[in-house]
C-alpha cells in the first residue's frame, strides 16, 4: 500500500501541492486526474524519490521512505517502476538494449541472456520485430510501448504511468489500457496512472483522485465521479470551458 | 555604484556556484572510485566515441601544425644556417606546448562540447531521471566511463598528435629548406629529453581531467530545454579553454621542478 500523507511541495513562489493525502491500495488501479500543471506528475515523483516533499510523509507498505537517501531509494525503485510522459528511452541505444539495460544491471545475467529476456518483454508490447532499431525511428506511441516494456523488466509490484495514452492512436491507447488492466488482474500489480484521457479513466480505473488547486478535490470510484455534483468535477468530466474551474 | 556592486556580487556568487558544483561532482566521482564500478559496455562505447572517432581530426591537425611550424621557421633557419636546430625546435615546442594545448583545445571543442550536449539533452528529456527510476546510478553508469575515457584518450591522442606533428614538420623541412629527415631526427633525438615528452603527456592527462569534469558538470546541470543545452555547451567550451591555459601555466613549472628534484636525488 502507498500512502501520501499531507504532502506540500513548492517550486519557487508557486505552491503546487498544499497538503495532499492519498492512499493507494495494493493490486488496484488509481487514476490521478486534473488540469495540466496542477501537480499530478509532481505528486507521483515523490514515490520514487525524484522529488522530495517540503513537508508531509510518503509510506510504502507501511515504511516511511520520505527521508531515504538516493542509495536507499534504489530498492524502492526496483519495486516501483515509472513510465514517463515522454517515454525517456535512451537515444543512443537500440530498443532491445534499452529494455535489456535494467536486466543486465540488476539481474546480473550475461548479455545474451539479458537480450533474450528483453526480447520477451518487447514481445509483450508487440515491438519484438523492431528490436534492433533506435528510438528516433519511431513515433510517440511506439516509444511509449517500449518504455512500458522497459518498466516491466524488473517485475515491479507498483507501476506509475505518467500519461500513458497521451499522443497514442485509439487502438494503441486501448492496448495500453488493456495492459494496465491485465497487470492488475493477472499479476496483482498496483498502478498509479496520471491521465487526462476520460475514456481510459472510466474504462480502467478502480479509483480516481482528482487534484485541484494543490489538493484532492474528490477521491472515489468512477461511479462516484459520474454521480458527483461538484461543479469542478463535472466541468472536468464534461470538458466544458465554462464553469468554476480556472483555465 | 549599486549597479556595479550588484553585478560584481552576482558574478562572484555565480562563480562560487560553478566551483561548488564542480567540487560536488568531483566528490561524487571520487566516492565511486572505491571500488570502481564501470559499466563495461558504456566504457567501451565512450573509448570508441572519445578516442577512435577523434583520431582522424587530431592526425590531420597535427600534421598540418607541424608542417606550418616548419614553414614559418624556414626563413630564420636559412638566415642563420641553423639547420641542425630545426628538429630540436619543432620537437621541444610540439611535445611541451603546441601538442597538448592544441589537441586539448580541439578535444574540448569536439568531445567536451559533445559530451555536454548529450548529457544536457538527456537531462532535459528526463533520460537521467529515467536511469534513476531504473535504480541505475547516473554517475556510475554515465559519468565514470566518460571521465576515464576522456583522460586516457587525451593522453593517447596527444602522443599520436605529437608524432604526426613531428612527421609533418620533418616532411616540410625537407621540402622547403632541404633539411633531410636524418638531420631532423638527429637534432630531435640528441637535443630533446624524456622530460620534454613527459611534460606534455602529463599535462594532457590533467587537461583531459579538466575537460571531463567541466563538460559533465555543465551537462548535468542543464535546465531550460534546447536553449539551456546551447548555453551549457558554450559555457563548457569557454570554461574548458580557461582551464587548459590555467593548468598549463600551473603545471609546466611544477612538473619541471619535480623532475629536477628527482634528477638531483636519483641522478
Amino acid at each position: 500500500m502507498i500512502v501520501f500523507d499531507d504532502i506540500h511541495k513548492r517550486f519557487g513562489p508557486k505552491l503546487v501541492l498544499e497538503g495532499v493525502s492519498l492512499t493507494v491500495a495494493k493490486g488496484r488501479i488509481l487514476f490521478i486526474i486534473g488540469q495540466s500543471g496542477v501537480g499530478k506528475s509532481v505528486l507521483v515523483k515523490h514515490l520514487v524519490g525524484l522529488l522530495r516533499p517540503d513537508s508531509g510523509r510518503v509510506f510504502l507498505d507501511g515504511v516511511d521512505i520520505t527521508d531515504y537517501s538516493e542509495k536507499q531509494f534504489y530498492p524502492v525503485r526496483k519495486r516501483c517502476a515509472m513510465v514517463f510522459q515522454n517515454s525517456t528511452l535512451f537515444d543512443s541505444m537500440t530498443l532491445l538494449d534499452n529494455v535489456a539495460l535494467p536486466i543486465r544491471k540488476h539481474k546480473r545475467l550475461r548479455d545474451k541472456v539479458a537480450r533474450r529476456e528483453a526480447l520477451g518483454k518487447l514481445a509483450l508490447v508487440g515491438m519484438e520485430n523492431e528490436a534492433l532499431r533506435y528510438p528516433a525511428d519511431f513515433g510517440d506511441g511506439m516509444r511509449k510501448k517500449v518504455a512500458i516494456a522497459r518498466a516491466l523488466t524488473l517485475d515491479p509490484e507498483y507501476v506509475i504511468f505518467d500519461e500513458p495514452t497521451t499522443g497514442l492512436d485509439p487502438i494503441s491507447a486501448n492496448i495500453v489500457d488493456r495492459m494496465i488492466r491485465d497487470l492488475s488482474d493477472r499479476l496483482g500489480v498496483t498502478s498509479i496512472v496520471v491521465s487526462h484521457d476520460l475514456k481510459s479513466i472510466f474504462s480502467v480505473a478502480d479509483r480516481i483522485a482528482m487534484l485541484y488547486k494543490g489538493q484532492i478535490r474528490l477521491d472515489g470510484t468512477p461511479e462516484a465521479f459520474r454521480r458527483s455534483e461538484d461543479p469542478v468535477v463535472q466541468q472536468f468530466i464534461s470538458g466544458s470551458p465554462e464553469g468554476p474551474m480556472e483555465v | 555604484m549599486n549597479g556595479v556592486l550588484h553585478r560584481v556580487g552576482s558574478s562572484i556568487l555565480s562563480l562560487s556556484r560553478e566551483v561548488g558544483g564542480l567540487a560536488v561532482l568531483l566528490g561524487q566521482i571520487t566516492v565511486r572510485l572505491f571500488p570502481p564500478h564501470l559499466d563495461g559496455k558504456e566504457t567501451w562505447r565512450s573509448f570508441y566515441k572519445v578516442g577512435v572517432k577523434s583520431t582522424p581530426i587530431v592526425v590531420t591537425t597535427a600534421l598540418l601544425t607541424g608542417a606550418i611550424m616548419a614553414v614559418q621557421s624556414s626563413a630564420f633557419i636559412e638566415e642563420w644556417g641553423a639547420y641542425g636546430l630545426l628538429g630540436w625546435g619543432a620537437g621541444f615546442s610540439i611535445m611541451r606546448e603546441v601538442g597538448p594545448i592544441l589537441i586539448g583545445l580541439m578535444f574540448s571543442g569536439r568531445v567536451g562540447a559533445n559530451n555536454t550536449a548529450e548529457l544536457g539533452t538527456m537531462k532535459v528529456t528526463e533520460q537521467i531521471d529515467a536511469l534513476r527510476t531504473l535504480a541505475i546510478d547516473p554517475i556510475s553508469y554515465l559519468i565514470m566511463p566518460r571521465f576515464v575515457a576522456m583522460i586516457v584518450m587525451l593522453v593517447l591522442l596527444t602522443v599520436i598528435g605529437d608524432l604526426f606533428a613531428l612527421v609533418g614538420a620533418m616532411i616540410f623541412a625537407d621540402l622547403m629548406i632541404d633539411v633531410s629527415p636524418q638531420v631532423f631526427w638527429h637534432s630531435l633525438l640528441e637535443m630533446t629529453y624524456l622530460i620534454d615528452f613527459l611534460v606534455g603527456v602529463i599535462k594532457a592527462g590533467f587537461f583531459g581531467f579538466a575537460i571531463a569534469l567541466v563538460s559533465c558538470h555543465y551537462g548535468l546541470k542543464v535546465t531550460g530545454g534546447a536553449v539551456g543545452v546551447g548555453r551549457a555547451v558554450n559555457n563548457c567550451v569557454v570554461a574548458s579553454a580557461i582551464g587548459i591555459f590555467f593548468l598549463d601555466y600551473l603545471l609546466t613549472p611544477l612538473i619541471d621542478s619535480a623532475w629536477a628534484a628527482l634528477f638531483i636525488r636519483y641522478g
